[in-house]
């Protein structure tokens, strides 16, 4: 929040005066540099280097796990911008800001240099070698029971050697951590569909219903499923597809719906099931079983559980009766309530009495070597190291690709039970607020330096293996790539075994040599091969294709009512927005200052309030509120925000850093920290949106800062697009 | 405040700028008056007479990168290096002697820049080139020479030219005679004008070939 203290007066006056400096000095060409500045040329220039003339050259984007195949332009050996890869099934030459903001990441001042060891409150800048030495040590005489890998999602040939290297420490202790990730829903498709991530085809259907899923914005693969919008929007036979968007907080997605349901927090399994049986009165035909079970979901209960009208209702189910096929889609606001995987079991179930599995969801390919298929993340991972750790049962913690010391609930106290661990090794990029806690930083490349390959979960066509290769050299030179540490690591226990690779590059390079068969025509030279790969940046195989089986879900439990608490009235939403997710990438300022969609904010977290529930409580925007919940507290500025359920405020994720670097730490508030701990009852998931809360003012107000105007986004009222029923037009009088 | 003030020196500037033109009533030669540039003392005193003149080598032979991309590029130490270490008459000189120095390491000579534009300015190198050296079959060292001034008398380059937009124009006015609309030459500031608006003779062929846009240069 900013404070804003100095004069107006004062203000003009420095801009004046400032102005005036400017425009002065703007006479003279002062960036000539004649006989001052060198020119530096190269020692040796490959053929194709010209200066000024850019090289591209194919990589995967690193930002999040959706594996876009980027284009990085390349000018004098910089890396200067990354477009998507035309080639590239999953994006088809399309990139998102959350991908753009990538260069920042790699050149980025705030990035981890040199291997850091603790001393006290200090971290000694040591060597590799030491590093690599002090590691063994500390690995020796440790049963492998008592080492645990903390990371992100991985797949690809990293994923190989991490548990190639985990095998050679007798370890099975490595754990996928994602703060927020679909695990609810891959548990729900994996009973209803008998696969966990399926394909969806938006473009195929001719209504979407979308149960708080933010595919435009931050949801499984949103540049792909934002092309598949595109299409449905102009409709398969000149039918424009309709989006109906059902959930407590607009989201992104929810802003383009055609019709926008709010919903009661965590009601959305009550109205599936409202709709199914609304579907069968409207002459659908249902199994007899879920007949049975959806009977006690007539229309005026839905409606009064939920807060839809019963005419919306009603119009919902005759619109997906009508138009066939359809897909319901499900979001993280469904999934997060302890009761997430029965919502999630609701919301598949509307999906197969409406017939769309087979048509607009279908089984996914396959991936055809399951050793690089990826390892899928969840937050129940957290729970299980937090556990470990608070046990004593882990001694030498490994951590590489997650934060779990800021996503993590403050509840958890996950930073005091990880200090129980006798030696914490970070792999890092910055120095967050993990590698903070940790006993050695080691310092990687970034995504645009490093060698890879990578697998996404969602796969929209056959399976893309996109395959990462540096597009300039290093920034810095004692940075490693993962999978060289890795390679190092495990060449103490099994040096034989490895002695042929050199780094992880000729790991890397053997790896995808030794399966040429499965990419290319027999009889392709291998350093042919090779070179069309990098040239590519990817490699597409078939898969195999299982189909999907249809398992109706035979019983749902639905809680009554959604729990309420005098004394914390309100559910907090933490939302997940399309640039800062989980905030791994809060230190880009190109993240920081692109403006929310939704409410236009840069650079601060906020809270967002119904209008009516502010004037109810006496908050205007720029109030600063604070937020409490059984966990502790946030304080910061209020937005009103039509948007959003009257018992609900939300507060978006990602912001709130107290570690990271100069355009993270202190901007913002972190949500994570004042989550209750509540879980899905049957993934063990954190339900993020369980936690009930009050919000107070503190008297305090703020110009909230934001690129809406200061009448803000609200147009109810303004009669930007004045409408009339045909029926109500007089044209009588007309000419 | 601000808005007058920049307003004030816009208008000191046309006014400067029109005055001088309308000094200049007679166009001049196509080497321009020379405006010379700092003497710059450079790590390696390269000699351009001995290679451009005495040898006769071709400017673009070295400078390779100025038929082919905006900026001509200072040539990459194996360019030296590729003839030099088959010249072992000068081997042991001291300016040979440093350029293997900085071989041997690897290191890049730090030359300081001596022809340089504000950044808000892009001329490119390859299209003058390929017109006048490629199409028009000019001797290369005449083009160059256009705004490099006369380089193989010289050891290390000296900025010859002002550079200076004014200066560009003094070409592109009288290789591209810019006249208004009806055909009529309106003088040697016609830039002003023609910039927006080529102009169309009445058998249909644009006069104006220069750059007829803020924006062909400055982007």
């Amino acid at each position: 929040m900013i404070d804003n203290n100095f004069d107006r007066r004062d203000f003009l006056k420095v801009l004046g005066w400032g102005g005036a400096a400017v425009a002065l000095t703007g006479c003279g060409n002062t960036s000539v540099q004649d006989g001052k500045e060198t020119v530096v040329s190269y020692v040796e220039a490959a053929a194709y280097v010209a200066p000024g003339i850019s090289t591209y050259f194919n990589s995967t984007c690193a930002q999040c796990e959706a594996g876009c195949s980027v284009t990085g332009r390349v000018r004098e050996g910089r890396v200067l911008k990354l477009e998507g890869n035309a080639d590239s099934v999953i994006n088809r030459g399309k990139m998102c800001g959350l991908g753009q903001a990538g260069v920042q990441h790699h050149y980025n001042p705030d990035r981890v240099r040199e291997p850091l060891l603790r001393n006290g409150d200090k971290g000694e800048t040591i060597t590799w070698e030491k590093a690599y030495e002090l590691i063994a040590q500390k690995l020796n005489g440790v049963s492998g029971d008592n080492i645990d890998f903390m990371t992100g999602t991985i797949s690809g040939h990293l994923k190989v050697l991490l548990s190639n290297y985990m095998d050679s420490l007798a370890s099975k202790n490595h754990f996928v951590y994602e703060a927020i990730s679909p695990a609810v829903q891959r548990a729900a498709n994996l009973k209803s569909y008998g696969v966990e991530m399926p394909r969806f085809h938006i473009n195929k259907a001719k209504v979407v219903l979308s149960f708080g899923a933010d595919f435009l914005g931050a949801w499984v693969s949103p540049v792909h499923f934002s092309q598949q919008y595109a299409q449905f929007r102009k409709g398969s036979d000149g039918q424009r597809g309709v989006l109906v968007q059902v959930e407590s907080k607009m989201t992104l997605t929810g802003a383009n719906a055609d019709r926008w349901l709010v919903v009661k927090p965590g009601t959305e399994g009550v109205l599936a099931l409202g709709v199914i049986n609304a579907l069968g009165l409207a002459g659908l035909s249902l199994p007899a079983a879920v007949a049975a079970m959806v009977k006690p979901y007539d229309k005026e209960r839905v409606s009064q559980e939920t807060g839809v009208s019963t005419d919306h209702l009603v119009k919902l189910a005759a619109i997906l009766k009508e138009r066939s096929p359809s897909l319901v889609l499900l979001g993280s606001a469904a999934e997060g309530y302890a009761h997430g995987s029965q919502n999630a079991a609701a919301i598949n179930l509307l999906n197969q009495v409406l017939g769309n599995v087979g048509k607009t969801i279908e089984a996914a390919a396959s991936v055809p070597f399951p050793q690089v298929a990826p390892s899928l993340g969840n937050s129940a991972a957290l729970r299980m190291v937090n556990n470990r750790l608070a046990d004593g049962q882990t001694k030498v913690l490994f951590t590489y690709g997650v934060n779990p010391v800021f996503t993590a609930p403050k509840e958890t106290n996950f930073a005091a039970n990880m200090a129980k661990a006798g030696f914490k090794v970070a792999f890092a990029h910055y120095l967050d607020e993990t590698a903070l806690q940790a006993d050695l930083v080691l310092p990687l490349d970034s995504a645009l330096e490093d060698w890879g390959t990578h697998i996404a979960e969602y796969q929209p066509d056959g399976v893309q293996i996109s395959i990462q290769q540096p597009l300039m050299e290093k920034l810095h030179a004692n940075t490693r790539g993962m999978g060289d540490v890795l390679l190092t690591l495990i060449k103490k226990n099994r040096a034989a075994e490895y002695a042929a690779f050199e780094d992880y590059y000729a790991y890397v390079r053997t790896a995808l040599l030794q399966n040429k068969r499965q990419f290319a025509d027999v009889g392709v030279d291998d350093e042919v091969f090779w070179n069309d790969l990098l040239s590519a940046g990817l490699v597409n195989v078939a898969g195999t294709s299982n189909k999907l089986v249809a398992k109706l879900a035979s019983e749902i439990k639905l809680p009554a009512a959604v729990d309420t608490d005098a004394k914390f009235p309100l559910r907090l939403i933490p939302s997940v927005t399309a640039s800062l997710r989980d905030g791994r990438h809060a230190n880009q300022p190109w993240l920081q200052e692109s403006p929310d969609p939704l409410t236009t904010i840069v650079w601060d977290s906020w809270v967002e309030i119904h209008p009516k529930k502010a004037a109810e409580l006496g908050i205007v925007e720029g109030d600063i509120v604070e937020v409490e919940s059984k966990n502790g507290t946030v304080k910061a500025q209020a937005y009103l925000f039509n948007g959003i359920h009257p018992d609900a405020v939300s507060i978006p994720l990602g912001r709130g850093h107290d570690a990271m670097g100069r355009y993270a730490k202190g901007f913002g508030v972190n949500p994570f920290a004042i989550l209750d701990r509540v879980f899905d009852d049957e993934t063990g998931e954190l339900a993020m949106h369980e936690t009930l809360v009050k919000i107070s003012k503190t008297g305090k107000r703020v110009i909230v800062v934001k690129d809406e105007g200061a009448a803000g986004g609200n147009q109810h009222g303004k009669k930007i697009a004045v409408n009339i029923a045909s029926d109500q037009v007089e044209l009588s009088g007309e000419a | 405040m601000y808005r007058f003030i920049r307003f004030a020196i816009l208008l000191m500037g046309l006014l400067s700028a029109s005055s001088s033109f309308a000094a200049d009533a007679h166009l001049e030669p196509l080497t321009t008056a020379d405006d010379l540039g700092p003497v710059v003392e450079q790590p390696i005193e390269f000699p351009h007479n001995r290679h451009a003149k005495d040898m006769g080598i071709n400017c673009i032979y070295c400078h390779t990168y100025s038929r082919r991309g905006n900026v001509a590029g200072i040539p990459p130490m194996q360019k030296c290096i590729g003839c030099h270490q088959n010249i072992e008459s000068v081997r042991e000189t001291p300016r040979i002697k440093k350029l293997f120095e900085y071989w041997d390491a690897k290191k890049a000579i730090p030359w300081k820049k001596v022809h340089d534009l504000p950044d808000f300015v892009r001329f490119n190198h390859e299209r003058h080139i390929k017109r006048f050296v490629f199409q028009q079959n000019r001797p290369v060292q005449e083009v160059c020479g256009a705004c490099h001034g006369d380089v193989k008398e010289m050891t290390v380059a000296r900025r010859q030219k002002s550079l200076a937009m004014g200066w560009c124009m003094s070409c592109h006015e009288k290789e591209h005679v810019v006249v208004a609309q009806g055909g009529m030459p309106i003088g040697t500031a016609a830039y002003w004008y023609a910039m927006k608006k080529p102009a169309v003779k009445a058998d249909g062929t644009v006069v104006a070939k220069g750059p007829n846009d803020c924006s062909s240069c400055h982007y």
